[in-house]
């Protein structure tokens, strides 16, 4: 096994209002968020996020990362899938900024930052996430971020994403 | 090329009125457009012996009830008692244009004679997508708790790609949204009929999921459209001239539920749908003289047209400007005002545009000398599935 990656666990508090654009930061800070319910292939995926480790499901046979979670390889279709860590750096794939709350309980945070990460250890693998410690408009295609770990109840920790360091 | 082409037609067409919200259950609705459809084809309800639909409600959060928020195949024949229905069918996956496709294997088959496919869409009170609950169960688990819920912000994350990957400009999607309100006002059953949209409008409207704003999502309606299909010898002793079926796809790629974003989903569900439609069909998107591609989300429109083939990747956007699009242009596209304008119906009235332009019977809207007419029912990847309707049987 990999060394494990340093865990960047946040307090449970929301990331300080500061910073370039202040006006663009989402105020995360009255957002109630649904709490995930884990099921048997999702289980690992949860308990690693709890001890801040991001880990990804891999395919034992041809050592295919894939997210989210499933019964089979979709590469090779080998049964025998194993949940492991990865360094949790990575490329935005994709974003939207969120004007509308569909979720009514987001609707103090908005406008915000849902993003599509992209691990660099896992290509192909799709994490969504928000962007955080940063204002919303600093989500674009292809910038580097990296793992944070939010926690959300004292059972569940959030994998989230922030602009990595050497981009900031 | 496909043995079967052109022994199916889409004969008669039916509408019902599309209000907003629901003054009347979704089920007289329904019965309005099968009626109004039967009638277009000069036959009898009695006569109609085959029956299929998508009944889903795609809003979340809401009681599904039979004959208020959908029409079941059930309900539709508790309402006609048809005394000789033969054949039935309701479909989960590829929406209405799966079971647009049944209803053909069906007649081919020689189950039924006269089929009637319809879809009732109802808008539920309140928020369309109410999501989710205190907990976020299956492959939500990964999306709800970052505030992602809803086919549009899926549609979004793809275009932010779509859109930062080939350096291209939102802006140029008021062409789409201008256009196709356009279209609608040659279309009295639109919703939007009659209610003009500028440029100005578009890039002033507000953000609903950038780079969506309120004028890239189809509204929410109350409605049904119905069509009757039947064998070609059939729909040549009916009232109206036939529309035949040359070919059709489904899409045949999709990923792990709850994959969000991936563009290439997108484009790989598009080829795969427009692959058999092509090679059943022997024609080719040069071949083509009139288009309707859904556009639930208007991305959809820029997905269909590059994974369909008729324009390379990235340039979808620049391809629908300089008039391309409109009913004298070199493709004219969503000629009914797509579902946009007409209101979120899903893509039965895309086939039906599709089939009323092969037949010649769109009225004001009517593209000069059509004989090929594409349609893209469903966005690509999720529910898509293709269609080519021609004029003259080859």
């Amino acid at each position: 096994m990999t060394s494990l990656p340093r865990a960047n666990i946040l307090a449970r508090v929301p990331e300080p209002r500061t910073g370039p654009d202040v006006t663009a930061m989402s105020d995360w800070s009255r957002v109630t968020r649904p709490i995930p319910v884990p099921n048997e292939w999702t289980k690992p995926f949860w308990e690693a996020a709890k001890r801040g480790v991001l880990a990804l499901q891999r395919c034992q046979a041809c050592k295919h990362f894939q997210h989210p979670p499933y019964a089979t390889c979709v590469r090779c279709m080998a049964t025998d899938l194993a949940f492991e860590p990865v360094s949790g750096a990575g490329t935005i794939y994709a974003y939207t900024i969120m004007y509308h709350a569909g979720d009514k309980r987001f609707a103090a945070a908005i406008p915000y930052a849902s993003i599509i990460v992209e691990p660099d250890d896992a290509p192909g693998a799709l994490l969504a996430a928000n962007l955080l410690e940063a204002p919303y408009t600093e989500a674009k295609v292809g910038r580097r971020v990296e793992v944070v770990f939010q926690p959300l109840n004292d059972d569940f920790t959030l994998p989230q994403f922030r602009l990595a360091r050497d981009t900031r | 090329m496909w043995e079967h082409r052109c022994k199916v037609a889409v004969s008669g067409v039916g509408f019902s009125r599309v209000t907003r919200s629901a003054e009347v259950p979704l089920a007289a609705h329904a019965l309005e457009a099968v009626q109004g459809a039967v009638a277009d084809s000069g036959l009898a309800v009695s006569d109609i012996d085959g029956l299929a639909t998508y009944p889903e409600l795609p809003a979340t959060g809401h009681a599904v009830v039979d004959g208020i928020t959908i029409v079941s195949v059930n309900c539709m024949m508790a309402m006609l008692k048809l005394s000789n229905l033969s054949w039935h069918v309701q479909v989960e996956t590829v929406n209405i244009g799966g079971a647009v496709q049944q209803a053909v294997n069906a007649l081919l088959a020689g189950v039924c004679r006269y089929a009637v496919v319809w879809r009732a869409m109802h808008n539920p009170k309140g928020t369309y997508q109410n999501l989710p609950g205190t907990y976020a169960q299956g492959p939500s688990q990964f999306t709800a708790p970052y505030g992602f819920g809803g086919p549009g912000q899926g549609m979004a994350v793809a275009y932010t790609r779509w859109l930062e990957r080939h350096g291209q400009d939102r802006e140029k999607m008021a062409t789409l949204a201008v256009t196709q309100r356009r279209h609608s006002h040659k279309n009295p059953h639109a919703y939007f009929c009659g209610q003009p949209l500028t440029r100005e409008d578009y890039l002033n409207s507000r953000m609903v999921a950038y780079p969506f704003c309120l004028y890239d999502c189809d509204i929410p309606v109350q409605g049904a459209v119905a069509i009757v299909l039947t064998t070609a010898d059939r729909a040549r002793d009916l009232r109206p001239r036939p529309a035949y079926i040359a070919g059709y796809g489904q899409r045949l790629a999709f990923e792990v539920a709850g994959r969000i974003g991936s563009l290439s989903s997108y484009m790989e569900g598009g080829r795969s749908s427009s692959r058999l439609t092509w090679e059943r069909s022997g024609l080719s998107p040069k071949d083509v003289d009139v288009a309707q591609i859904y556009d639930g989300f208007s991305a959809s429109v820029i997905y269909g047209l590059e994974s369909y083939g008729f324009c390379k990747e990235g340039e979808a956007l620049d391809f629908i400007q300089e008039g391309r699009m409109e009913l004298d242009g070199e493709l004219p596209l969503n000629t009914f005002g797509g579902s946009l304008s007409t209101g979120r119906i899903h893509g039965l009235w895309h086939i039906i545009e599709g089939a009323l332009q092969a037949s010649g019977r769109a009225g004001e809207r009517q593209v000069e000398d059509v004989n090929v007419s594409f349609v893209g029912a469903s966005a690509p990847i999720v529910q898509g599935t293709t269609f080519i309707f021609v004029k003259e049987p080859y």
